[in-house]
């Protein structure tokens, strides 16, 4: 009784420790400015475009509030229109489960202002809606504050990404050739079959 | 001419006499046969088992085939002749009596071993989507409710092929129809490198599952080719071998795509490279199935068919047998919840690791190919498990082992989805696997006993039932966001639970059911057995191998002691063979006979026509019939028609 009430707890107790702990976004501060070149609605070529982006740190707040930002990382972070019916997107309060922003940008040391740097988009982003967010990370290499391109409710300064389609016609070729030899072996097979039955009666 | 143990046969007293009993045997046709001088031995016996039988009908083939070279020696022990050509000891039918797992012998365990790679080959396939999903799902832009219909669609088609599948094998053989499927569907395998949306992903998934029918083939050749004594275990080995591949396909696409990928291409073009690896395989196992195996022992149907050697049976009889018996249809629903469950979770584990657990897709690969893995010890011990309950319990035992075990995987089921923590997650997907995989090779040890003449159509429907099962769970739970991941799989359990409990209300007149025992107006095997068949086709002795079979599921009644049947009333009249069999069976049944031959008439002719009709009177003999020709029992039944006046 005594070893299943121990096993009952520590089961209890193993779920909730995977979920308990961690950073929660809304307790970041926005203490970040960061604006990005592409335009409300614009569509950029995965591999082609740059983003230019610039950042610097909120004026308007308290003096020493950056003090511990160390590093900032950049990050390319799907738009709600992405995420819907699409469970593995999901926006998540904890940051260690929160997966809006997946795709890592750069990460650059803090300056609080005049910073700027262009990234050409990744051959491995998909095609979705998009915005840019920053994290200012803390020496523990833990969030402490964050910035991002668009409003709180995400729905401005969105842009879409095209992804590459991966296809080459060298592959299509393959594919329609093998696909074509399959059909073909397939009809010479029965073609075989009855030439055998055919000998084996005339015998 | 006449061999010598015939003179050396003991003769018995009658002891009792009946009223007297005039048969007149005639031979049906004598073929292309020299008769000259030939001498026909009818031997008078009680009936004996179909072993004795043929025991005692062994002097007269010698001396019969010594003039008929067309017609096959089959009786106990097939000559050194017949045995040499076999590297495996053969029964009458040449079905193996052993089964070498480390052998490659033509024409049984080579069957075995390439049934079993293609089978496998179709699972790898089927399911090579699912561990790349994470990779795809952001090429194709596919939302939940895309892939959850993507998953559906690669089990749906092969409810319907896996029951045309059956008729397929009856026609054509298991070798050409099984290395037909899987060649017409590796072209579904080859085009999922060139899907660019979510409609063409979900249709190259449908005709890539349509593959999954070849189950029906691998376990209609084992059953052509292994005898009952080792069918169970053929089976279970080569239906659990091949869903191995659902589990290894979840190790080996994220690998070959790991490999493509480092090798320079890009995430969106190695996955597409990736699904040449299965197409490849798929394409190679076929032609391997063609030109190394053979449907039968003696050779492949085309070559049987003409040859006038294999009989064909009336589909449309088949077909109404099969959907009549509503136990093919309860093993149908059951065994959609173990093996519709199965494929479920082959379809969305891995994703459901990488997501609920955050691990990287390779290891979720790796936890999700274990489920499917257990299916290397699982699924055939679940067959052998319903063997060993068998042979204690019968039939009844074989279905309490099956609900046990069914229902067991559902609770393990529903604790899977309540689980936070990965290390038990994994604990519990394991021993949920171990039961839900042991369900299915346990369901399958049910399945030969359904029906004889509608087999074929009875195994494909339960398969195909697995596959409906697979359907209806992806939908109900596991497609578009309404219920997450972990909610729907602790809904699957609780739907496996009550799905299984339709078990209890299978019921064999002869054996019983689960809570019931065998009928109280006595039934045999045979009366089950035999009401497959009508009074036409028993007279043309086409029900021969039911026959057979009633009598080796005798074992389905446990270790109970039998009980006295009913007598049969009035004495037989004018009777056909089979009916005749069927009265001298009853009897022997009740009085457990040894047999002896009472009398025996030679009959010679030096004429070239062959003897038509002799004449035998046994009034003098108690309760013994006539029956025989030298092709009882066996493929090529030529009977001899009793009448009686």
């Amino acid at each position: 009784m005594a070893i299943q009430g121990f096993l009952v707890v520590s089961l209890l107790f193993s779920c909730l420790a995977a979920t308990s702990y961690g950073l929660t976004f809304s307790s970041l501060q926005e203490s970040l400015i960061v604006t990005a070149s592409p335009k409300h609605g614009q569509v950029l070529s995965a591999g082609e475009d740059n983003i230019v982006v610039t950042w610097s740190f909120n004026k308007s707040l308290a003096a020493g509030t950056d003090s511990s930002y160390k590093t900032v990382k950049f990050k390319l972070c799907y738009a709600p229109v992405s995420q819907q019916d699409r469970a593995w997107r999901k926006t998540e309060d904890h940051l260690n489960k929160d997966k809006t922003c997946q795709h890592n940008i750069v990460t650059k040391p803090y300056s609080s202002s005049n910073n700027t740097f262009t990234w050409t988009v990744e051959r491995d982003v998909p095609t979705a809606t998009y915005f840019i967010r920053a994290y200012a990370y803390n020496s523990a290499d833990h969030e402490v504050a964050y910035g991002q391109t668009t409003d709180a409710h995400k729905t401005t300064n969105l842009f879409n990404v095209q992804a590459i389609s991966g296809r080459h016609v060298s592959l299509d070729i393959a594919s329609i050739c093998f696909s074509a030899f399959s059909v073909v072996s397939l009809f010479g097979f029965f073609f075989l079959e009855k030439r055998k039955a055919k000998m084996s009666q005339a015998k | 001419m006449w061999p010598s143990q015939l003179h050396k046969k003991p003769y018995v007293t009658p002891q009792s006499t009946i009223a007297p009993f005039k048969l007149t045997v005639q031979a049906s046709e004598c073929g292309q046969v020299d008769c000259t001088r030939s001498r026909h031995l009818y031997q008078i016996s009680r009936f004996p088992s179909a072993e004795s039988v043929l025991r005692i009908w062994k002097s007269l083939k010698l001396a019969h085939l010594q003039r008929l070279s067309n017609m096959e020696v089959s009786y106990g022990a097939p000559p050194e002749s017949v045995q040499k050509k076999f590297a495996l000891p053969v029964d009458s039918e040449h079905k193996a009596t052993e089964f070498r797992l480390f052998s490659v012998a033509a024409p049984h365990m080579r069957a075995f071993h390439l049934s079993w790679v293609s089978f496998f080959a179709c699972f790898v396939s089927t399911f090579a989507a699912p561990p790349l999903l994470p990779i795809i799902r952001d090429d194709l832009d596919l939302t939940a409710t895309d892939i959850g219909n993507a998953g559906i669609a690669a089990v749906s088609g092969a409810a319907f092929a896996r029951v045309a599948m059956g008729t397929a094998c009856d026609l054509f053989g298991p070798r050409l129809a099984s290395s037909a499927l899987t060649l017409i569907t590796a072209p579904a395998v080859y085009c999922t490198a060139i899907a660019n949306s979510p409609a063409s992903f979900i249709l190259v998934r449908f005709f890539t599952g349509f593959s999954l029918a070849t189950f029906v083939s691998t376990q209609f050749w084992m059953s052509s080719l292994f005898s009952s004594k080792v069918v169970g275990t053929a089976n279970g080995v080569a239906g659990g071998w091949g869903n191995l591949g659902g589990g290894a396909t979840q190790l080996i696409m994220p690998l070959v795509f790991d490999l493509i990928h480092n090798i320079g291409a890009t995430k969106f073009t190695a996955w597409r490279i990736a699904f040449f690896i299965p197409a490849l395989f798929q394409t190679l196992s076929a032609y391997g199935i063609f030109f190394l195996g053979q449907d039968l022992p003696d050779g492949n149907y085309s070559q049987l068919h003409k040859s006038g050697d294999k009989h064909k049976d009336n589909f449309s009889q088949v077909f109404y047998h099969a959907i009549t018996n509503y136990r093919g249809w309860i093993l149908a629903l059951t065994y959609g919840y173990c093996f519709g469950v199965e494929l479920t979770i082959d379809n969305i584990i891995a994703q459901y690791f990488y997501d609920r657990f955050n691990v990287n897709l390779h290891t979720a690969g790796i936890i999700a190919a274990s489920f499917g893995l257990a299916n290397l010890f699982s699924r055939p011990a679940g067959g052998i498990l319903s063997d060993i309950m068998s042979k204690r319990y019968g039939m009844r035992g074989r279905l309490w082992a099956l609900w046990i075990f069914q229902t067991l995987g559902g609770i393990f089921c529903i604790f899977l989805g309540k689980v936070g923590s990965l290390g038990v997650s994994i604990a519990v997907m394991i021993i949920f696997s171990v039961f839900v995989q042991a369900a299915c090779g346990l369901t399958f040890g049910i399945v030969p006993f359904v029906s004889r003449r509608s087999l074929g159509i009875v195994s494909g429907m339960t398969g195909g039932g697995g596959n409906v099962g697979a359907v209806l769970t992806q939908v109900i739970f596991f497609r578009g966001s309404r219920y997450s991941t972990e909610t729907g799989i602790t809904l699957m359990g609780i739907m496996i639970i009550c799905c299984s409990l339709v078990i209890m209300s299978i019921y064999f007149p002869q054996w019983g059911g689960m809570f019931c025992g065998p009928s109280s107006k006595v039934t045999t095997e045979e009366d089950y057995y035999m009401s497959e068949w009508n009074s036409a086709e028993k007279e043309r002795g086409i029900h021969m191998a039911s026959m057979k079979f009633s009598e080796n599921s005798r074992s389905e009644r446990g270790r109970r002691v039998e009980s006295a049947p009913t007598p049969i009333n009035g004495t037989p009249t004018t009777q056909t063979l089979s009916s005749a069999l069927e009265f001298v069976k009853r009897k022997e049944h009740a009085e457990k006979i040894t047999i002896k031959p009472i009398k025996e008439y030679a009959h010679t002719t030096s004429t070239s026509i062959c003897p038509s009709k002799l004449e035998i009177d046994i009034a003098s003999i108690p309760k013994s019939l006539i029956i025989y020709t030298n092709k009882f029992f066996i493929a090529k039944p030529k009977f001899l028609a009793i009448l009686g006046d």
